[in-house]
């Protein structure tokens, strides 16, 4: 039996007499509504239900919850860009929760506690879905289907599963043991797991389609798109992502003293980290903006900033606004370039448009020049779906028009993020999109569901406490693979935790049943639907509003009745 | 030992060691946690008490106006509009000179309709002839609410505690609850004079002509006069047995050669106490407790402004046309003085608007750079009103 009391600090007597709820004009309701870090998560997932678990000490329920949508937490706790903090109200307030970080210890405790993925195992004789890739998108596609019950076969070119986490992250970025640990341990839960099986080569997406009820393609973007300054190539052109690779799997860096990279994502500031460590000198060239409160936001470098922010650390040097308007070529060897000032100009459509400045050509003595401009799908096997495109043409939910039954996502389709935690996003709403395919339902409305605003938070429940800051590899020490960015331990989570405004979503504070001055608000120890343990009592309340504005985190709002 | 209690739930427990025969009462925002509490402690069993549940302010002031003149001691609550519906009969219990106790928690005065803090309720009944005390916090409210039966019977006086609706009646704090044997131990049981007995028939508060009137009025204001000493000693002798003192009518604090004053009642202390902290860098200011506002305690007021050059007077009430309302009377009781202060009279926190911190500079910066203002609301943002009304 459901126990209701009634009154935090006065239980009632006679005034339960005199049922002023007929006064009342608008009523309280509780309204949950999605936190910012929710909102901006490209993955899925809702760090205030993590965070407000983790400060309940229920660390197991925490990771569950996040491993319900991204099943990589510990990695993507080191490698995402955390869309999360830059969203999070407390960011207003002092400094964003360390998100990251809770991310992070968690996903490595789920690692050292063997805690099990929240799975049960298909029934025999499941439906089947192929997954192509076995990158972020393709393993995030392959657990999500697996959870929904089908039996999944993951094929990938490669030896091994991992896609750009393995060929494209350097170690001191993602260490080596914990990719293969997270991804190993994924695949153990039941994925059907085929290695070198290369599309178009070892089989044709034909052949999957009538073994397989769907397929998710999430092949990556493996080729380099083609590149030269008017004209001109140096004879010893190697693009930045083979290059990197290279490093990646041989540990072998071209021997130069100096080099330019032209681009401006990530593979262009790794690969100068990278020459860096071997001892060159480098320059990164990029058309865009360095990361920064003034720059705009299409006009800013892909890269993450904390990449950046690292590598000028490590004496990358960046040239932001600039493009090569000439190789400087002796014989057929590179031995520096011209560069322009690029100036950027706004189209009456709002976008913009690039141009070279004139009279702003610098010189730069450079012994190789090293585009990283930008991969394009690799065709091969694909290329129906792909109807000569250089990505895919999807919809939010990897859906590819004409092609029932086919879906694509992360780095592979178009207006991709290009984050691991956008294929790992990806690959869960095409599994949501593939589960109701097959069993003949619709797709849900496309949610515009806003975060709750700053606004809406009541500072004065809440004290100032700083961010804890990750311990970080000091730069002289940067010249191997040893990760750089360090987590923090169980006591500073633990803290970051509790910093959390659990914005939108109520965290039991008692606020409303001790202040309602009528004593209209019962308390149940049993969860109510909405998620509180709060139940207004109409019957009493007559609408004063205070218990809206005395409510920390936004969960009540006021509704007019009439 | 401190336990961490609403301030609702303590008073609830203060008056019940005052061992009250009688509680009655109508709710109303924000009292209505004080009264359920006492109803809680009755229906437990733990207060041996006729708790009688009317229908109104008007009969809940009536019924304790009966209870006492029959010779029990009796309590009520009220707020706002509750303490004006009972206005009639405050006026009658004062001028019987019946002994009762009530808490105002006190809040706005609709309209607007108000259910947050501010003390219009109070002010509007100071004529009534009750003895009102204001409490700064909610240790101080405890106290007040026992010393307040001891005042009321030693002077066959009513006594109105006036808390800070929500500000104080609904914050948890760490409070020290007195043991029953401190309270039986300075309010000893009651017994009323002039009890009323069926052997022994009389009438009271009847018609008088105007050959009585006049001199019934001056000895009620001057029992209110005389009830400085027992408010004092109330205080003094309640400070000894508790170690807890909170001045007895008035309290100053701060350094003896500030000529910077703030005078002030209620809760409003405890935020300038702590902006007198936040801001090290403002001006040295005497900060002045009103504890007793009737009777008002001219001499004690006079001491305390002493060296002042300039004194404000900061009221959560105004009576519109006139102005200040502690401010009018502080200018009066001052005017008798040689070299009297400048007085700044400002109303803030009118129903429930927050007084923050910050107001305090903003305060001594206002005293200091113009003359004297004879009234402002001081928070009031006037670009938020039609030009004509500003």
């Amino acid at each position: 039996m459901t126990i209701y009391t009634r009154g935090g600090f006065a239980l009632p007597g006679t005034s339960v007499e005199f049922k002023t709820g007929s006064w009342r004009l608008q009523r309280p309701l509780h309204w949950h509504r999605d936190a910012p870090c929710h909102t901006a998560c490209p993955a899925g997932e809702d760090a205030q239900a993590y965070l407000a678990r983790f400060a309940e000490g229920r660390l197991q329920e925490a990771w569950e919850t996040i491993a319900g949508a991204n099943p990589l937490p510990a990695i993507t706790g080191r490698v995402c860009d955390h869309p999360c903090e830059s969203g999070c109200n407390r960011g207003m307030y002092d400094d964003p929760i360390a998100i990251h970080n809770v991310e992070r210890f968690l996903g490595d405790m789920a690692l050292s506690e063997g805690w099990a993925y929240p799975v049960t195992a298909p029934a025999r004789g499941a439906v089947r879905v192929a997954v192509v890739g076995a990158g972020p998108g393709g393993l995030s596609a392959a657990y999500h289907l697996f959870r929904r019950g089908y039996r999944v076969t993951l094929l990938d070119a490669l030896p091994e599963a991992g896609g750009t986490l393995r060929t494209a992250l350097p170690a001191y970025r993602l260490p080596r043991d914990i990719l293969e640990r997270e991804i190993e341990r994924l695949l153990a839960i039941g994925i059907t797991f085929l290695p070198q099986h290369m599309l178009g080569r070892d089989v044709s997406l034909e052949e999957l389609r009538a073994d397989h009820e769907a397929v998710f393609l999430a092949p990556g973007r493996q080729q380099s798109r083609e590149w030269s300054v008017q004209g001109s190539v140096p004879r010893d052109l190697h693009t930045g992502i083979e290059v990197l690779q290279d490093w990646i799997s041989m540990g072998s860096v071209p021997q130069v003293s100096s080099a330019a990279i032209v681009g401006g994502g990530n593979t262009a500031v790794d690969l100068a980290r990278i020459l860096r460590r071997a001892g060159a000198e480098a320059h990164v060239i990029t058309h865009n903006a360095l990361p920064g409160p003034d720059a705009q936001p299409d006009d800013m470098m892909a890269a993450l900033p904390r990449e950046v922010a690292q590598a000028m650390e490590e004496g990358v040097v960046f040239h932001e606004h600039r493009g090569i308007r000439r190789l400087i070529l002796r014989g057929e060897k590179v031995v520096g370039v011209e560069m322009v000032r690029m100036k950027k100009l706004r189209r009456p459509d709002g976008t913009l448009d690039r141009v070279g400045f004139e009279g702003t050509e610098t010189v730069l003595h450079v012994d190789q020049v090293i585009p990283a401009i930008g991969q394009d799908v690799a065709p091969d096997g694909m290329e129906g779906p792909l109807g000569r495109k250089p990505f895919f043409e999807t919809d939010a939910w990897g859906r590819v028009a004409g092609h029932d039954g086919i879906f694509a996502g992360g780095d592979a389709r178009f207006h991709s993020r290009g984050t691991v935690s956008g294929a790992v996003g990806d690959g869960r709403r095409a599994a949501e999109a593939i589960d109701r395919l097959l069993r003949g339902l619709a797709l849900p409305e496309e949610g515009t569901a806003e975060a709750i605003a700053f606004e809406k938070i009541n500072l004065h429940y809440y004290e100032h406490a700083p961010r804890a800051r990750e311990p970080v590899l000091p730069v002289e020490q940067r010249t191997g693979c040893q990760e750089i960015e360090r987590g923090l331990n169980s006591e500073q989570v633990a803290a970051e935790a509790a910093r959390c405004f659990s914005c939108g979503t109520c965290f039991a504070c008692d606020n409303c049943w001790t202040l309602c001055p009528d004593e209209a608000v019962l308390k149940t120890k049993e969860l109510a639907s909405d998620g509180s343990h709060y139940v207004f009592d109409y019957d009493y309340c007559k609408g004063c509003g205070l218990c809206v504005h005395e409510c920390p985190c936004g969960f009540i709002a006021m509704e007019d009745e009439i | 030992m401190p336990q961490a209690l609403e301030g609702s739930q303590a008073i609830a427990q203060a008056v019940a060691l005052c061992r009250p025969e009688v509680v009655a009462a109508y709710p109303i925002t924000p009292q209505t946690h004080i009264v359920e509490n006492i109803a809680k402690l009755v229906a437990d069993g733990k207060l041996n008490c006729e708790m009688v549940s009317v229908e109104s302010e008007f009969s809940a002031a009536s019924v304790v106006l009966g209870a006492v003149a029959a010779g029990s001691r009796a309590y009520t609550a009220s707020a706002s509009q509750g303490i004006l519906l009972m206005a009639e009969v405050l006026y009658n219990i004062a001028g019987l000179r019946i002994p009762a106790v009530m808490t105002c928690a006190n809040r706005a005065v609709a309209a607007p309709l108000s259910i947050w803090n501010d003390q219009q309720d109070s002010m509007a009944v100071r004529d009534a002839g009750w003895i009102q005390l204001y409490c700064a916090d909610n240790q101080e409210a405890v106290d007040t609410t026992i010393q307040a039966f001891r005042i009321a019977e030693r002077c066959e006086l009513p006594v109105m505690v006036c808390m800070d609706g929500f500000t104080l009646t609904h914050t948890l704090e760490p409070l020290e609850v007195p043991s029953q044997e401190q309270v039986d131990g300075f309010l000893p049981p009651f017994s009323f004079a002039r009890t009323l007995d069926p052997r022994s028939p009389i009438s009271v508060g009847t018609l008088v002509d105007p050959n009585y009137y006049s001199e019934a009025r001056h000895s009620h204001h001057h029992a209110l006069l005389r009830a400085q000493e027992e408010i004092i000693a109330a205080a003094d002798d309640w400070g000894q047995l508790s170690g807890r003192h909170y001045g007895g009518l008035l309290q100053v604090d701060g350094p003896e050669d500030a000529r910077l004053g703030i005078l002030t009642l209620g809760s409003v202390l405890g935020t300038l106490a702590d902006a007198r902290e936040e801001y090290p860098e403002a001006p040295a200011a005497k900060l002045i407790k009103l504890r007793s506002f009737r009777p008002f305690p001219v001499e004690a007021l006079q001491q305390a402004c002493a060296g002042l050059s300039d004194l404000i007077v900061l009221e959560r009430a105004l009576s519109p046309g006139g102005g200040g309302i502690v401010g009018a009377e502080v200018r009066a009781a001052l005017s008798e003085l040689p070299d009297a202060p400048r007085v700044h009279n400002f109303a803030v926190g009118l129903g429930g608007r927050d007084v923050p911190l910050d107001i305090y500079p903003r305060l001594l910066a206002a005293a200091q750079s113009s003359g004297p203002t004879r009234f402002a609301i001081f928070d009031a943002e006037l670009d938020r009103l039609p030009e004509g009304d500003r």
